[in-house]
């Protein structure tokens, strides 16, 4: 019978003040009432909230971005990773993603997606993917390092600072490709070859901010100035491992990409 | 005969491989180079591509994402690939549809793809087919049809010559009827067609009617026109009145005026000393180019509205013609197919993107795109947009133009790592200079461009040499001095440890470039500067001595950059321009990895508003980078080249 009342009285509230008139509805309800209504908005709120957290936290970072320069293996690695099968590959021209079971306890899955290393296509690629990486695989090919490290360091450079992925900072995990070549070098040479690298590249690139505004792209300063650049002065935390796609026995036999299954397990 | 063929996704998993028999090399370094040099710089506009003695030939399936690729000796020519291929991806897609519409990366990994009996089964029809066809014998006089016509049927209506025709007629096919009959056919068959065609041009009148009652028109407007042509004649005589003398300004009365010499140039015992007026050197703040270039800012100001607004009235005429082509279809069925389209499961064909091609092609020519790069751009997106299916509530033309954006950006990417400043710190660590030449046509801004690459080197810390190897070019020489004082100017020895940071090599005008180069690297690794930056002539792309010496200075110094200096204003010259100057480049050196053009400085990028089309030209052309774009004349007017605000402009309306 009251809730009659007040949908009646509602109705003829066009004339009065609103608000004036509800007020005075609500008190002249009982408490519990009032009580009632505070709690329900109060468990829609916290609902509504909890629900948006919820997708937030689904639409944010799941990826596991493979990222090198052409050649280093990374779609070989993807396919080793996926079904531990040798395929034969080519130059990719577009990205390959799907989703990947980590093999630790909780059985979590995330989504691993293989950008091409190719110099006119990574850019484009890495735009579209920054925001939602979790780690990224940087895989190197150990055999030609020594020739190609300053453009491994260069591609490393502009991706650790981009501002979305400073932000963000992503596990970085270095895998040291082709280790089955006996020329290749060893995850501790190349960081201490990319560590050197990297500060040669801080002065040249990063001189401009003292002197400019509102540059494009990298206002990151990479470590600590002053110091030496090494990884460990980055906020993401960095691991160095040696892995070989073809594996020892080639085309046959399994991959050597056990380091890289375990550490992708920490994610 | 295929020495390979290969199915692979475009993420690069190879699904399936042929090898042919005897054939030991692998396949993925020429299809590699491919995938590189074609498919990636958007160059897939025609479908074959040679590799060392490889010929390669490919087809995109934009549909599943797949890549078919075929290789063959290229001394042998096989009529039979184009339909082969054709025939293959129709029925690798008919029989693998199931497996290929799953979602994700892992359909290629799983699924097996058994392709090999099949394969050779359309091999071997294609190679049969193309037997089949014997040669066609010609057939003689008797059989074909001239043998049946009357000669007063070819007789043509001149007079005349006619007559005289007749004759050599007749005796010609006296003479020839057991030979070329099919010759004599052909020629008999165009000049009845063009007596045809001159039959129902004039209505039936023959050609002496014609030229008569042209005459008759001519006399008809000679005695209208005669009357203003006697008027004009008369004011002729008044005319040729007395010579009056011509009064110059200066008239050779003020000579000391006149006099030029001493104030500025050929000191060269100035060389140490400050003019007053580079002290007053306005608006340059030193050390504001330390460091990386900044990227091109792209400003768009109201002014230039009025101005689109007529690029785009022109544009809309052209667009106007075209689209009256391309009208005639559609109607019902085009609006059914709209439907569709927006549904989201159409597949994009060739003539929905027509249109919308035409279009974009036109509004890259409008912006200064080159006409034939323009042409080849829109060929490339055809292709790789062609089966694709489009995605829900997108436009054909919104497909289209997003495709396109990629593609150009992608373009202007660099290909390589641009990175000056580290590349000359490596050159220092061992202990030789870093060599930039500059090359171009007469007036792009080269020595202008110079000088404020050199004021960005010194501002990051480097010490330049200035070699003038323009020995042509009156002033060329003093012109680099000018700068080489305010530089040093600027920056001066004091502050940087007592050597002058910039220092001119020059030995006057009318010398070897080359000898001239070479002295200067070496003065300069004796001196221990850390770059070289050799100014040439300007020289236009059609003058053949000229080119020759600019290859032989390239050939013989071996420069670590050689830079080609394009102004932004070119339109369609600069493929003509780039091209000449490669060609020169590889056909004068003596080793089989010429030396080509390794980066261009795109100069007067701020007299373009956003008709920036220059930029995509040059490096489609090359497939090298744009190193610096300068943007003005004073020296901090030096900038990167930012590919997203280029393509901005590029593709705004």
């Amino acid at each position: 019978m009251e809730n009659e009342k007040i949908h009646v009285d509602l109705e003829d509230f066009s004339e009065e003040q609103f608000m004036e008139s509800f007020m005075r509805e609500i008190q002249s309800e009982e408490a519990v009432f009032i009580l009632g209504i505070l709690v329900a908005l109060a468990l829609v709120i916290l609902t509504v909230v909890f629900f948006g957290n919820f997708w937030g936290s689904s639409k944010a970072r799941n990826a596991v971005l493979l990222l090198g320069l052409c050649d280093s293996g990374k779609t070989l690695l993807f396919t080793r990773l996926l079904l531990g099968k040798f395929v034969r590959t080519q130059t990719s021209i577009t990205e390959n993603s799907t989703t990947y079971k980590s093999k630790n306890d909780r059985g979590s899955s995330w989504t691993l997606i293989d950008v091409p290393g190719h110099e006119s296509l990574r850019v484009q690629i890495v735009e579209k993917y920054k925001a939602v990486a979790r780690a990224i695989v940087f895989v190197v090919d150990s055999s030609i390092f020594q020739k190609d490290v300053r453009d491994v360091a260069e591609f490393l450079y502009s991706i650790l600072t981009d501002n979305v992925v400073a932000k963000n900072a992503p596990t970085l995990v270095v895998a040291c490709n082709k280790q089955d070549i006996s020329m290749a070098k060893s995850a501790k040479l190349i960081q201490q070859q990319l560590e050197k690298e990297l500060n040669t590249l801080r002065m040249t690139r990063s001189a401009a901010l003292s002197s400019q505004d509102g540059a494009v792209g990298g206002s990151v300063y990479l470590g600590k100035k002053g110091k030496d650049f090494e990884f460990s002065q980055l906020p993401n935390r960095v691991e160095f491992i040696e892995c070989s796609a073809l594996g020892s026995k080639g085309e046959d036999g399994d991959a050597d990409i056990h380091a890289l299954e375990n550490c992708l397990a920490k994610i | 005969m295929l020495d390979f063929f290969a199915i692979f996704s475009k993420g690069g998993i190879v699904l399936w491989c042929f090898q042919g028999a005897g054939v030991t090399e692998s396949f993925g370094g020429p299809v590699n180079a491919l995938i590189r040099s074609v498919i990636l710089q958007e160059r897939s506009g025609n479908n074959s591509f040679t590799h060392n003695a490889l010929s390669l030939k490919y087809k995109l399936d934009n549909e599943f994402e797949l890549v078919f690729v075929v290789g063959f000796q290229k001394i042998l020519t096989l009529t039979y690939v184009d339909k082969f291929i054709d025939d293959v991806q129709l029925h690798f897609r008919d029989r693998y549809k199931n497996e290929l519409e799953q979602r994700g990366a892992l359909k290629f990994l799983l699924n097996n793809f058994e392709f090999g009996d099949d394969f050779h089964i359309l091999l071997r029809e294609a190679e049969g087919s193309s037997k089949a066809k014997a040669p066609v014998s010609m057939r003689t006089f008797n059989e074909s049809q001239k043998s049946q016509k009357t000669v007063k049927s070819m007789i043509e209506t001149k007079d005349g010559d006619k007559s005289k025709e007749q004759v050599g007629k007749k005796s010609k096919n006296a003479k020839k009827e057991g030979e070329k009959s099919g010759g004599d056919q052909a020629k008999a068959a165009a000049q009845t067609a063009s007596k045809k065609a001159v039959e129902t041009g004039n209505g039936g009148l023959t050609q002496e009617e014609i030229i008569e009652r042209n005459r008759a028109k001519f006399f008809s407007k000679q005695l209208g026109g005669a009357k203003p042509e006697k008027s004009s004649k008369s004011p002729k005589p008044q005319k040729p009145k007395g010579k009056m003398n011509r009064v110059w300004d200066m008239g050779g009365k003020r000579i000391a005026e006149l006099d030029y010499s001493g104030t500025n140039g050929d000191n060269s015992s100035d060389a140490q000393n400050q003019d007053p007026d580079a002290t007053a050197e306005p608006l340059i703040q030193v050390d504001s180019m330390k460091g990386d270039l900044r990227g091109v800012d792209y400003e768009s100001s109201d002014d230039d509205d009025d101005e689109d607004e007529e690029v785009q009235e022109e544009d809309r005429v052209v667009v106007a013609n075209t689209n009256k082509k391309g009208g005639k279809k559609g109607g019902f069925g085009g609006m059914f197919g709209m439907l569709k389209g927006l549904v989201g499961s159409k597949n994009l064909t060739q003539e929905d993107m027509e249109p919308v091609l035409d279009k974009m092609r036109d509004h890259l020519i409008a912006k200064n795109v080159a006409a034939e790069i323009a042409s080849q751009l829109c060929n490339s997106v055809a292709k790789k947009l062609e089966g694709k299916v489009m995605g829900t509530f997108t436009t054909v033309a919104s497909t289209v133009k997003q495709a396109l954006q990629d593609s150009l950006v992608q373009i202007l990417q660099p290909k390589r790592r641009v990175d000056i400043l580290r590349d000359v710190l490596e050159a220092r660590s061992q202990r030789k200079p870093f060599v930039i030449t500059f090359c171009g046509v007469n007036g792009v801004g080269k020595s202008t461009n110079l000088a404020k690459i050199s004021y960005w080197l010194i501002e990051n810390g480097f010490t330049v040499l200035i070699a003038a190897c323009d020995t042509f070019r009156a002033g060329a020489v003093e012109q680099l001095r000018t700068h080489q004082r305010r530089l040093n100017s600027l920056h001066p020895p004091e502050k940087h440890g007592g050597q002058p940071t910039v220092q001119l090599f020059e030995k006057g005008y009318g010398k070897d470039a080359a000898g001239i180069a070479m002295e200067a690297i070496a003065f300069a690794r004796n001196q221990g500067f850390d770059v070289v930056l050799i100014d040439t002539a300007g020289r236009m792309q059609d003058n053949a001595p000229l080119m020759t010496a600019l290859a032989k200075l390239i050939a013989v110094n071996t420069p670590d950059l050689v830079l080609f200096v394009g102004e932004a204003l070119v339109g369609n010259e600069a493929v003509d321009q780039l091209v000449k100057f490669n060609q020169a480049l590889a056909d004068h050196s003596k080793t089989d990895k010429p030396r080509l053009i390794d980066g261009i400085v795109l100069t007067k990028f701020d007299t373009i508003d956003d008709k920036v089309g220059a930029a995509i030209s040059m490096t489609y052309i090359t497939g090298q980078p744009i190193v610096f774009v300068g943007t003005g004349q004073t020296y901090s007017d030096l900038r990167s080249l930012n590919a997203r605000a280029v393509v901005s402009a590029l593709m705004k309306a």
